[in-house]
This record gives structure tokens, sequence and C-alpha cells, in this order.
């Protein structure tokens, strides 16, 4: 996660009142926040629900918000107590679907039903990933590299120049000359 | 590497240089910068596996359109309720008025008493009078009749004592005559039903 000196400045920023900050928080942390949440919740709808849920808390919330802890941590809390509440008000409801006596022993639940309630994001999600990995086996071994190191490794500028033994410049140009070819193969599908 | 590129260095990879407060107002500014960051950041995503199992690709708008309603919302809350320091000071608050609340209902019951008191009083008044001066010229008819024309005669029968009159109920006739005054008075009297009870003292008096 670094040093985040980015989240400070958005928190900074959303706290003077500025909303298009928190938007750039929201993108940064969507897909980290809704994983998490998957965690409690299988059901992806009912996820995403509670994500947003989550979001909107901690935007209520950011004026109390002063740095002690790092903002992921911080949202991560928000994110992980509304999944909790969400499951102990879930619990706390009578199911309200009857199935018959008859039909008992086949009945599986709604759950497994609403999991695959969206197919095309799901089919989505799977051509998305394969698209990025195809551009990545194809990409010349220093934007493979580079960006290895970056996503994965979680590297800084300065340590995969140290690692790569070539000036900051460099590692910056080939981190994005990575993201532009594979993005090119990317953009496509989500037009 | 574009200058956008350059632009989103802070943004995606925490690159922080000179420029980067700058940059990050310009990515804010723009929202093509801000949708090729997204997908930028999603190519990190899925090769670190953490795209979740089905991308929506809205969900930040979703998230940013409630807050954006939310926020109106408050706003318009806001102005329908003022808070107390922005309410005039001239206003007296409740807690100032409520002793006087109680005066307030009794001094309305007592104007609608007199209201309604006022006329009832005037119609029951005339309706008497009427009566009374019919029935002191029978009553003087018939006593007229017995005694033949001596006003002095009269005045031992029907009598005023103080200022009421003295009927002698002894008279053949006069007790019959009082009971049909008594059921022209109940059948004239006016009343407002359910509102005040009838209660009635029927009596001849020399100044009603």
């Amino acid at each position: 996660m670094g040093t985040n000196l980015l989240d400070a400045d958005l928190v900074k920023r959303v706290q003077a009142g500025d909303t298009a900050a928190f938007d750039i928080l929201v993108q940064k942390y969507q897909h980290k926040v809704i994983n998490l949440v998957g965690r409690f919740v299988s059901d992806q709808a009912e996820c995403q629900d509670i994500a947003q849920d989550a979001f909107i808390k901690a935007f209520r919330a950011i004026g109390s918000f002063r740095g002690d802890s790092q903002f992921y941590t911080w949202l991560y809390r928000i994110a992980t107590n509304t999944a909790k509440n969400h499951l102990a008000s879930r619990a706390r409801k009578s199911p309200n679907y009857a199935v018959d006596v008859d039909d008992a022993e086949h009945y599986e639940g709604e759950s497994g039903l609403k999991e695959y309630a969206n197919p095309e994001s799901l089919l989505l999600t799977d051509e998305i990933k394969a698209t990025i990995f195809r551009a990545i086996e194809n990409l010349p071994d220093d934007l493979k590299s580079a960006i290895t190191l970056r996503e994965i490794d979680g590297l800084s500028y300065e340590e995969i120049a140290e690692v790569m033994d070539c000036p900051i410049g460099t590692v910056r140009s080939r981190i994005f000359r990575a993201r532009d070819v594979i993005d090119k193969e990317l953009r496509p599908l989500l037009e | 590497m574009t200058e956008h590129d350059e632009k989103l260095a802070y943004l995606l990879d925490e690159f922080r240089d000179e420029n980067a407060d700058a940059s990050l107002d310009e990515v804010m500014a723009d929202v093509n910068l801000q949708y090729r960051a997204r997908r930028y950041r999603m190519i990190g995503e899925a090769m670190r596996n953490e795209l979740p199992p089905a991308v929506d690709s809205d969900f930040h708008n979703s998230v940013m359109a409630r807050l954006h309603a939310e926020v109106a919302i408050e706003k318009a809350s806001k102005m329908e309720k003022p808070s107390q320091a922005d309410r005039p000071s001239s206003l007296l608050s409740w807690a100032s008025l409520k002793p006087f609340a109680g005066l307030a209902v009794a001094a309305s019951v007592a104007v609608v008493t007199v209201a309604l008191w006022q006329p009832l009083q005037k119609e029951t008044g005339q309706i008497d009078n009427e009566l009374v001066s019919a029935d002191q010229q029978k009553v003087q008819k018939l006593a007229g009749q017995q005694i033949q024309g001596t006003a002095v005669a009269v005045s031992t029968r029907v009598q005023t004592l103080g200022t009421r009159w003295k009927v002698d109920r002894e008279m053949p006739g006069m007790q019959q005559k009082l009971n049909a005054y008594l059921v022209n008075h109940t059948e004239y009297s006016n009343s407002v039903q359910g509102l005040i009870p009838q209660a009635r003292v029927a009596g001849f008096d020399s100044q009603k």
C-alpha cells in the first residue's frame, strides 16, 4: 500500500468539501471493499449494496477521521462492521419464502440462484482477466518485468530502478508503456 | 510515455514529485483521465487476482449518485428546518409561551360562553315578556269578568309584592291557566340542545 500520501491528500480534500476527491477514493478501493464484504456475503448483488453502504458511511464519518491510522484500514473496518451488521439484521428477520413440504427435499435455498443472478458481469470479469493475462504474456521482457515488479511485488519506482539497474524515468516509462499495450486490448471490453 | 501517463503516476503508483498536486487536480478535472486510471488500476487488480467475481464498472457512479442525493436531501431539510441558531430571536419559544396557554384557553371559553349566552338571554327574555304580558292580560280579563269592573277588586286577586306578581291560586280556573302557561313556556323556550342544559324557572315577574 506504500506510504499512502495520496490517500492523505484525498482525505484532506474531502474534508475540505471536495466530493470529487471521494470519488477517486471510491475508484481506488471499490474492488478491495467488495472482495472484503464478499467474505461475509456470497451473493454479489447484496455484496455490492453493502459495499455501497460502507462507502456512504465512510463519507459521512470522514470529518472525524484524524489520520491516526491509514485510510484503508479505517475504511476496511467500516466495511467489516457494515457487513456484520447486515448479517445480524438478516438473521433477525424470518425467512420470507415458503417451501412446500413435498418440495423441501429438493430445495437448496435462494442464495444459489442469486449468486448467478448476473451472468453477464461474471462472464465479463473472466474475459477481462483472460485478456489482461494474454496481453501480459505478449509484452516484451523489460515491460513485463517492470509492470510485474510494480503490480505484483508492489515495489516503488526507486526499488524497481535498483532491481532493473536503470533510471527512475525509464522505470516509469516502461510501466506506463506496458499498461498502454494491455489497455489497448482491454478498452473494447469495457466500452 | 505520454503527458497523461505522467499525471497518473502519483494517482496509481504514489510517485510524488513536485508536480503531484497539480497532476491530481488535472486528473480530478478530467473524466477521460479518470477512466484511463480505472482501467490501469484494473490491470493491476487482475494481476494480483483482486478483481471481484463480478465487475461492475458503474459501481463508483452508483455510490456517488447516492451520495449526491443524500447531500441534496440534507441541504433541503436544513432549509426547511432552520436550526435554533438560525431562528429569528424575536420569535418567542414554546417554553416561554407555555404559562400563558392555560389563560388563553380559559379566555376563549369565557368569550364563547358570553357570545352564546347573550343572544339566548335576549331571545328568551323577549318570549318571556310577550308571554307574561299576554298572560297578564288574560288574567286581568278573567279577574275583571269575575269582579265586574272594580279596579280595587282586581288588586285583591292579582297584586304585586316587591317585583313579583302574587296570584290567587284559589281562584277558579287559575291553576289551569298557570299550567297552560308552563306548557306554552316549555314549547317556546329556545335552548341550544346539547350545549346548555334546559333548566328554566317559570314565574311571573313585573319587571320581566
